[in-house]
């Protein structure tokens, strides 16, 4: 007998087991009504993030009766793992959120739908009507796969009270390298003389490659061929060594910025500017709001500042259907909503919304800060991954190497460095496109 | 008669181990299913990726040795990383061994709050690893760091650690050593397996604290030394967390290990085969290192129950 328990007792905790690894039960629709479609949304935000997605899905909930909506949400960098091995297994949310340098790689592996058909069809969308330069990290080979979520240019935040303090003028939109330059040294203060500096220009970022993207496009320069296929003459050419060296001398010749805390992009990194030890500071906008309630800020914005040509750069990320989707149209219905006038509705509280006269209507092109990332849009220059999908594995280690050499090593010489980044870079590219 | 019953009882026997042998694989399955799903079958399977080119999406496209070709001849990375690794092994594993012991010695005292000190020093092992490094990463910060501010109080201008290529790596060390708690438990176990009689002995015999030291307490705690050191080699080999935390294997790849390129290999630039045929790379060298280890111990681990 006592054999006959345990036996049924393992059986039962196999049968558990089994259970356990099977897929979550979808909610039974109500008897007598037509069952929902439901439709699933993969995330990477998380936390507060999470906020404007919930709001949008429950008013396209309110209007849509027939469909309902899962948010799927997975913080932290597994986010385009999990993706990726749920798009192996035919398992993926229908919409997918997708972030600017990965599109090439989802887009060119038949991960996602061409929107075109969409945008033409029973239910179309009025392309026209979005701020400038927001459509486009969604397109890939002359497609559109992904509509925009969320993005942002950089801009250069400036604290009034330093300025004030030492009677130096605000950076104006228009201004330039030298003015840069000009103003960070002015601010560049050793208050109480003993030797060191305790108040910093220019708080700039370090190893962080894709914001170096600006510095090198504002040079006149670019990192890659038009064709996708050379770094070398490109990464090394004379005005990404002039954009490397001029970064470089901010920290070690002209001495403005605070020495990187450290070089890890996922860790805190410097803090002078929000400490108030810092005048400025080159970022995205994603601090803003954090920035507008810190009390050791009087916070001013102003577009980047010119060198050869004015020039800006943007971070994106957008949604887009996935290819498996058994409910393609139903997936449209939302995306449609979510990155049309409705879905701004709802980002206009968090972010720039991408319709441009949601944006105007709630004043925001016209605010002192939102109005400044709003005109920037206007001097987008491509980032690189845009002409390679290989970017990340082959020129982006070898321009962080460059970056680390030139800001630990005040000696190095900067062309070359670039013309052996260059080189590293071409020679794991070659590899790639060998394959 | 007896000559008769004997085999027809044999038989009994033999249903009856047989039922016995089933009862005992049903009741293991549980376990044997979970490694089976969850242990073996990925590794198979890992060997068989590891011999192909495979970005989760793609279908993946047999090449055979490439991968370890690759490894060999034509990835710089993949020596920079072995450096890294083979650099940090070598200081910590002997400072964890030294270490811990000299821990587990200061802390086997039958005194009043030594139980209080054992388990404050074994904390910081049971803080999660992720928690850990973020607070050494405040500590270590080069500017307003606590390190630094307390270097700077007696006149000593600190290095900017993490952000240091030459630094970053020493810093990791250090931060490690947090962890001691770990083999100390264990050398403490080990400690208070000897038999208290055996010093009783040599102290009659008029030998000094150092003489029972080295011919009691070592000779007598070696399987625990041999315990230790194999699961150090093996988990120091593993290092990850501290490096993909605080550096991102930087500055200028100085804490780049080798397990941390793995997982850049595999989960930021999809190269799923090439990150596996390092996985068993690294198994191969762990696997060569542990069984060293094992056929060494001959000479130098003392077991009491065993004859010579």
């Amino acid at each position: 007998m006592k054999r006959l328990t345990l036996v049924i007792g393992v059986l039962i905790l196999i049968i558990a087991f089994l259970f356990g690894c099977a897929r979550p039960e979808r909610p039974a629709a109500d008897v007598g009504v037509p069952p929902k479609i439901i439709l699933r949304v993969g995330t990477g935000d998380s936390g507060e993030g999470l906020n404007p997605h919930q709001e949008i899905i429950a008013r396209f909930e309110n209007e849509n009766a027939d469909i309902l909506v899962q948010l799927e949400a997975v913080a932290g960098r597994d986010y385009y793992t999990r993706l990726l091995t749920q798009i192996a297994a035919k398992d993926a949310p229908d919409i997918m959120q997708i972030g600017d340098d990965a599109v090439p790689m989802f887009a060119s592996k038949g991960a996602l739908l061409p929107l075109e058909d969409y945008i033409k069809g029973t239910y179309p969308l009025d392309t026209q009507m979005y701020l400038p330069g927001v459509l486009d990290p969604g397109r890939w080979e002359g497609k559109l796969w992904l509509l925009p979520k969320d993005f942002t240019p950089l801009g250069v935040y400036y604290n009034k009270k330093i300025f004030d303090q030492f009677g130096v003028a605000y950076p104006q939109d228009g201004w330039t390298w030298t003015d840069l330059l000009q103003t960070a040294q002015a601010l560049t203060r050793d208050v109480d003389g003993d030797g060191k500096t305790d108040i910093w220009g220019i708080q700039l970022t370090a190893n962080w490659t894709t914001g170096f993207e600006y510095w090198v496009a504002a040079a006149g320069g670019r990192l890659i061929s038009e064709d996708g296929k050379r770094f070398v003459g490109y990464m090394d050419s004379p005005e990404t060594i002039a954009a490397v060296q001029f970064f470089a001398d901010l920290y070690n010749k002209y001495k403005v910025a605070p020495p990187p805390a450290d070089f890890n992009l996922w860790a805190g990194g410097n803090t002078e500017f929000e400490n108030g030890k810092a005048a400025m500071r080159i970022f995205g906008r994603w601090p803003q709001a954090r920035y507008r309630e810190n009390p050791n800020l009087d916070l001013g914005l102003v577009g980047v500042p010119a060198g050869k040509v004015r020039a800006n750069i943007l971070f994106w990320s957008g949604f887009g259907i996935f290819s498996g989707s058994k409910h393609p149209e139903a997936a449209w219905r939302f995306l449609r909503f979510y990155a049309g006038k409705e879905g701004s509705e709802v980002w206009k509280d968090w972010a720039i919304p991408p319709v441009a006269s949601v944006a105007e209507a709630a004043g925001l092109t016209t605010d002192s800060l939102e109005g400044v990332w709003i005109r920037e849009l206007n001097f987008l220059a491509p980032r690189a991954y845009v002409f390679t999908p290989y970017w990340n594995e082959t020129a982006d280690p070898a321009l962080r190497k460059a970056l680390e050499t030139v800001l630990t090593d005040p000696q190095a010489d900067v062309a070359a460095v670039m013309k052996r980044a260059a080189q590293e870079a071409q020679a794991a590219l070659d590899e790639k496109l060998g394959q | 008669m007896a000559v008769q019953s004997y085999p027809r009882s044999q038989q009994r026997t033999g249903r009856l181990e047989r039922r016995e042998a089933l009862t005992f694989y049903l009741c293991i399955s549980p376990w044997l299913l979970g490694l089976l799903l969850f242990v073996l079958g990925p590794m198979v399977a890992s060997l068989i990726i590891s011999f192909t080119q495979w970005d989760l999406l793609s279908p993946a496209r047999f090449v055979g040795l490439q991968n370890y070709q690759k490894m060999f001849n034509g990835d710089p990375l993949i020596w920079q990383s072995l450096r890294v690794t083979v650099v940090y092994t070598s200081v910590y594993v002997p400072m964890e061994m030294v270490g811990g012991l000299i821990l587990a010695l200061l802390m086997n005292q039958r005194l009043r709050l030594f139980g209080l000190f054992r388990t404050v020093c074994y904390l910081p092992s049971v803080l999660p690893g992720v928690a850990f490094v973020i607070v050494w990463m405040w500590i270590l910060h080069p500017d307003v760091g606590l390190l630094n501010t307390l270097l700077s109080w007696v006149g000593i201008q600190g290095p900017r650690w993490l952000a240091d290529p030459r630094w970053a790596l020493p810093a990791l060390l250090m931060m490690s050593l947090w962890g001691l708690g770990r083999s100390m438990v264990i050398y403490l176990a080990g400690l208070q397996s000897i038999p208290q009689y055996l010093y009783e002995a040599a102290a009659i015999d008029g030998a000094s604290g150092w003489q029972s030291f080295w011919k009691i307490t070592l000779p007598m705690l070696s399987p625990t030394v041999f315990f230790n050191l194999v699961l150090s080699v093996i988990s120091t080999f593993q290092t990850f967390t501290s490096a993909f935390i605080a550096t991102d294997g930087g500055p200028l790849d100085a804490t780049l290990f080798y397990v941390l390129y793995l997982f850049r290999q595999a989960f930021q630039y999809f190269n799923v085969g090439y990150a596996s045929a390092m996985a068993w790379v690294l198994f191969g060298i762990i696997f060569a290192l542990t069984l060293l280890i094992v056929r060494s111990s001959d000479r130098w681990v003392y077991y009491e129950g065993e004859r010579r």
